[in-house]
């Protein structure tokens, strides 16, 4: 019924050429249903995305409404609020200030969460389950009580180190990303782990027995495999950090005002349209860097191909 | 001699303790320098002035050249920083920009709580000596005092203070007024949507009893302090009350209250007002005043009930090892001008705490006893005090919160 | 002697299998170890400090020691049911909701895959607040809310302030969570396997519990474990869109933390539920991962 697979089921095991249309899976053969399954997926895909853009949609159309103070009272179309918050410096820094703690606790959490997630598959069980129960201790942990402590901790710690060491350690960025990190690290290491469960060492023996070294076999065979896991939690990192609000307030210092912070800080006052044209805004900035991001992943793709598969490159779309 | 020279000299005493001849040098040295900056800055507060709807414009340029320092006290050097802990938006932006101008401060950081709890909770986590200002409600004072967050005020530096009225003065919170400085107050009423409730709820009691007839349709603001001013009102009885046997009597009250409560809400009362999903209310004046603007909420009424309420104020004070005091100074003596007031009091919606704002403000505003409430019922208003010690008061509240909307 | 040694050949040199093992590992889990010990493990030493202390005059810590806290802690235990109920429900909604389209862009997705799953969080650098209040105006007596009752009739119709609003919230909020868990085992999944099993005969039941199931279990597991967990201590979404009339373990803490300043009960409250949630997170992962023979490779 499908190409693809033919050859894969009549030589009995799958071939390279056959793994390649893996990518995009064929038709399950015998299925009298198919194309209602297939009618559902898309549906409920396509429901899925509505239902997380349809409050964002909301968000934007009001971000254009003349009114003075609250959001949903429809005034007239108007950009004043765009105005204000482009000459606003308290929201400006606000955001600058977000984008700064968010992109940092994500590199440095996945770049962690990875490492860990790899380096506990090697340890020792004596080693593996505790470490295991703290990582679920700090998802656990609700954020107002690690949230406090942790700032008894930092100032307690400042009180006694900065006299000792004639240094000026206080609250601030450090502190902010510092805490962050401890709930995303956990969250990468877990994805990392849930990609690497089952996966063996056939690809990376074969890669040694071909010469590789150690790091480009990380690079070349492993890395790719893990991409996706590595990916996601680097998102999900940004994301948890950029909208985070409990953790920050308490371990934030003077001058590191996040957005969070200022939007709840306002709503006693009404939220006005200028948090959603802020909200506009940050979607416009980051639609752009995707599709700019996929047109250069695309123009890259393009080019690579064109360059002779290398032994890893085959190996890597074995399994990919 | 140049500016520089004058401003080096002056950096220089700051840092020497003060002979008594040095003191004469300095006080000679900044009448020049206050008679300079008021020649140079006297259009400075103008733009603030042309924002109020009414205000007189051409008086505003005169009132400079009392925001610099009197000749008699010593030249302050005003940092070119200040950082401020406050409430969200609560200090008008046009004024903000004025004083950096006027003041030469070229960093107005302005980092946000959203509850007093959430600012004490983070002083008693450790985070102090970070920020120069702050704005916390009056009842707070006396345990950021006695916990040594806060500094006492350098009077003699803000002499606008005096023009702070005297019923906002030797409150039992700062018997001294050396802690603190009065921003602006407001009270806790009857919201009502005359439109929907027939009946007349002029106190308490009225609002307890007609309370079942709109079961699912009472908004109340999620805070323990304002939350037991009614059951106590009602019942005649202080709202500070920790007695356990009167707090007994209001925890049935409050029971009584629970299910027909549509929402504890301190956010988006205004908004539950305005659809109509609530018509009834426990709540503070904020946004509700724009409403009664409104034709399709004209009907909506705030009330000071007539066995009385809280009023509560929010206080400035200065935070314990500033790391600007002088900035800090400049801004609380700019911000008590009255002008300055008259804009945060239309701005915030908040009456100011100073009678000599009022020829600046909008009359509409001024007569309004919603915000500017007249003397008699003045009367009925009792200060809010630091109730937080109870446990008694802690465990009713939380089981009021758990029974809302139950039935 | 001499031709039986030069008649053996010389092989040439292996290549290294792999860095010394134990630095390696070492190395690897060292930064992780460090922030646990840091900003977990110190900072819940000093929660477990303060509950046994006394509040201090005005709220806080003050030093002393005292059971109290824990007496207190079980108390009162209302709040922590409605959270079990709320957090079961929600996991079990997400996982409905995020199957399909977790499958859907692991399998269908193509090249654009990245594409699909960046789109999944754009929404959410927006922020919380802005996008529940957003959800306030569409279920809104203006919005949904309004237009169904008056459609029926019902002028008391609310969709806000019911649990319906607040799993919807939830589940607004949690799905990323799991998905990405479930997308990243399934998209490592090898086609291939289903579609042999399918030409031995299996049926499509058969293929997926035997097939699929194995390899998407961890995905599962650690995707419900992302969302019930935070789920437990949540209570902001439930104080805007059910209008604060369910009354939620995450209320009850930081009542006690913020408005009653009572830290060391509440610190008790806050190390009774870490005990209970992380013996209940062992046991579900203990059961739900019996007979499957899990062998950890390093796969560097």
């Amino acid at each position: 019924m499908s190409a693809s697979a033919g050859p894969a089921v009549a030589s009995g095991h799958p071939t390279v050429a056959g793994t390649a249309d893996a990518k995009r899976l064929p038709k399950p053969r015998g299925e009298r249903f198919g194309g209602l399954v297939e009618g559902w997926l898309r549906g409920h895909t396509l429901l899925i995305y509505l239902f997380l853009y349809i409050p964002i949609i909301v968000v934007v159309i009001f971000s254009f409404n003349a009114t003075n103070r609250r959001v949903t009272d429809w005034q007239g179309f108007s950009l004043k609020w765009y105005a204000s918050v482009l000459s606003d410096k308290v929201v400006q820094s606000a955001l600058t200030n977000s984008f700064i703690v968010a992109t940092s606790t994500a590199i440095i959490s996945t770049v962690f969460g990875t490492m860990a997630a790899l380096g506990l598959q090697r340890a020792p069980k004596w080693f593996q389950r505790p470490f295991e129960a703290l990582t679920f201790v700090s998802i656990i942990v609700p954020e107002i009580v690690i949230a406090l402590a942790t700032l008894v901790f930092f100032s307690s710690s400042f009180d006694v180190i900065n006299p000792i060491f004639g240094l000026k350690l206080k609250l601030g960025f450090p502190t902010i990303i510092a805490a962050h990190a401890l709930f995303n690290i956990s969250l990468v290491m877990l994805l990392v782990r849930a990609r690497l469960s089952g996966m063996d060492r056939t690809h990376v023996e074969a890669s040694y027995d071909l010469y590789g070294t150690p790091w480009r076999t990380f690079w070349q065979i492993t890395f790719p495999q893990l991409l996706p896991a590595v990916v996601a939690g680097f998102l999900l990192s940004f994301t948890f950090s950029f909208d985070d609000y409990v953790i920050t307030t308490f371990v934030s210092g003077a001058g590191s005002t996040t957005l969070p912070l200022y939007i709840f800080s306002t709503i006693r006052k009404g939220v006005t349209p200028a948090t959603n044209a802020v909200a506009a805004l940050m979607l416009l900035i980051t639609l752009t860097i995707l599709i700019v991001g996929q047109l250069v992943v695309a123009r890259n793709a393009r080019r690579a191909s064109g360059r002779g598969a290398g032994v890893a490159q085959m190996i890597t779309e074995q399994s990919a | 001699m140049t500016d520089q020279d004058l401003d080096q000299v002056i950096r220089r005493m700051a840092q020497t303790p003060l002979s008594r001849r040095g003191f004469m040098y300095a006080g000679g040295l900044s009448a020049a320098a206050a008679f300079l900056a008021a020649c140079s800055s006297g259009g400075s507060s103008s733009p603030s002035a042309a924002a109020t709807t009414s205000a007189a414009p051409t008086s505003a340029a005169s009132e400079a050249p009392t925001a610099s320092a009197a000749p008699s006290v010593a030249a302050v050097v005003v940092e070119k920083e200040l950082f401020m802990y406050n409430w969200g938006d609560y200090v008008d932006p046009t004024n903000m920009k004025a004083f950096q101008q006027e003041f030469g401060v070229e960093k107005f950081t302005y980092d946000t709580f959203a509850s007093n709890d959430e600012m004490m909770a983070k002083f008693q986590g450790g985070a102090t000596g970070q920020w120069d200002i702050s704005a916390p409600t009056a009842n707070f004072v006396p345990a950021m005092r006695d916990q040594g967050f806060i500094q006492k005020l350098d009077l003699p530096h803000i002499p606008n203070a005096a023009l702070i009225d005297d019923t906002f003065k030797k409150q039992w919170w700062d018997p001294t007024d050396e802690w603190q400085l009065p921003k602006d107050w407001g009270t806790t009423g009857i919201t009502v949507r005359t439109k929907f409730v027939k009946e007349e709820v002029k106190t308490w009691k009225a609002f307890f009893e007609v309370a079942p007839k709109y079961t699912g349709r009472i908004v109340i603001v999620d805070s323990p302090d304002d939350v037991f001013v009614a059951p106590l009102k009602a019942l005649g009885y202080s709202l500070n009350s920790v007695d356990p046997t009167e707090l007994g009597q209001a925890r049935e009250l409050l029971l009584a209250l629970a299910p027909h409560v549509l929402a504890l809400d301190s956010d988006q009362y205004n908004t539950k007002i305005e659809t109509g999903e609530a018509v009834l209310g426990l709540t503070w004046t904020g946004g509700i005043l724009e409403l009664r603007d409104k034709p399709a909420t004209a009907d909506v009424e705030y009330l000071i009930p007539d066995d009385g309420t809280v009023f509560w104020m929010d206080t400035w004070v200065v935070l314990a090892d500033a790391p600007h005091p002088n900035a800090a100074n400049a801004f609380l003596n700019f911000i008590l001008e009255p002008h300055h007031q008259a804009l945060e009091t239309m701005t915030n919606q908040y009456a100011s705490c100073s009678s000599a704002a009022k020829e600046f403000i909008d009359p509409k505003v001024t007569s309004d006893p919603a915000l500017y409430v007249p003397a008699d019922v003045q009367a009925k208003l009792e200060g809010q005090k630091d109730n937080s010690g109870s446990k008694l008061r802690a465990s009713i509240y939380e089981e009021f919160k758990s029974k809302i909307g139950q039935a | 002697m001499a031709a039986i040694t030069e008649a053996v050949p010389v092989r040439p040199a292996r290549p290294p299998r792999s860095i010394r093992s134990a630095a390696l590992t070492t190395v690897l889990v060292l930064p992780a170890s460090l922030w646990y010990i840091i900003l977990l493990v110190l900072p819940l030493a000093i929660v477990v400090v303060m509950s046994f202390g006394l509040q201090g005059n005005h709220g806080s810590y003050a030093p002393g020691f005292t059971l109290d806290n824990y007496g207190s802690a079980f108390e009162r235990l209302t709040p922590f049911t409605t959270s079990l109920w709320l957090s079961l429900a929600g996991t079990i909604l997400c996982l409905l909701a995020a199957l399909p389209i977790a499958y859907f862009i692991a399998t269908r997705a193509g090249r654009r895959k990245s594409l699909f799953i960046v789109l999944l969080v754009v929404p959410f650098w927006t922020s919380f607040l802005i996008r529940t209040y957003a959800w306030l105006t569409i279920l809104g007596p203006d919005g949904l809310g309004g237009f169904i009752g008056d459609s029926i009739g019902d002028p008391g119709f609310r969709i806000l302030g019911t649990p319906a609003a607040v799993l919807l919230g939830v589940v607004y909020g949690y799905l990323p969570l799991m998905i990405f868990p479930i997308y990243v085992t399934l998209e490592r999944m090898d086609r291939t396997l289903v579609e042999a099993s399918k030409d031995l005969g299996a049926g499509r039941w058969s293929t997926f519990r035997q097939i699929t199931l194995p390899i998407i279990l961890p995905g599962l597991l650690t995707g419900s474990i992302l969302v019930f967990i935070p789920l437990m201590g949540e209570y902001v979404i439930p104080a805007i869109l059910g209008y604060g009339r369910v009354f939620l373990i995450g209320n009850q803490l930081v009542l006690q933390f913020l408005e009653s300043r009572n830290w060391p009960e509440g610190a008790a409250r806050a190390v009774v539920l870490i005990l209970i949630m992380l013996v209940s997170v062992i046991f579900y992962l203990w059961f739900a991962n019996r007979g499957r023979k899990t062998r950890d490779v390093s796969v560097i």
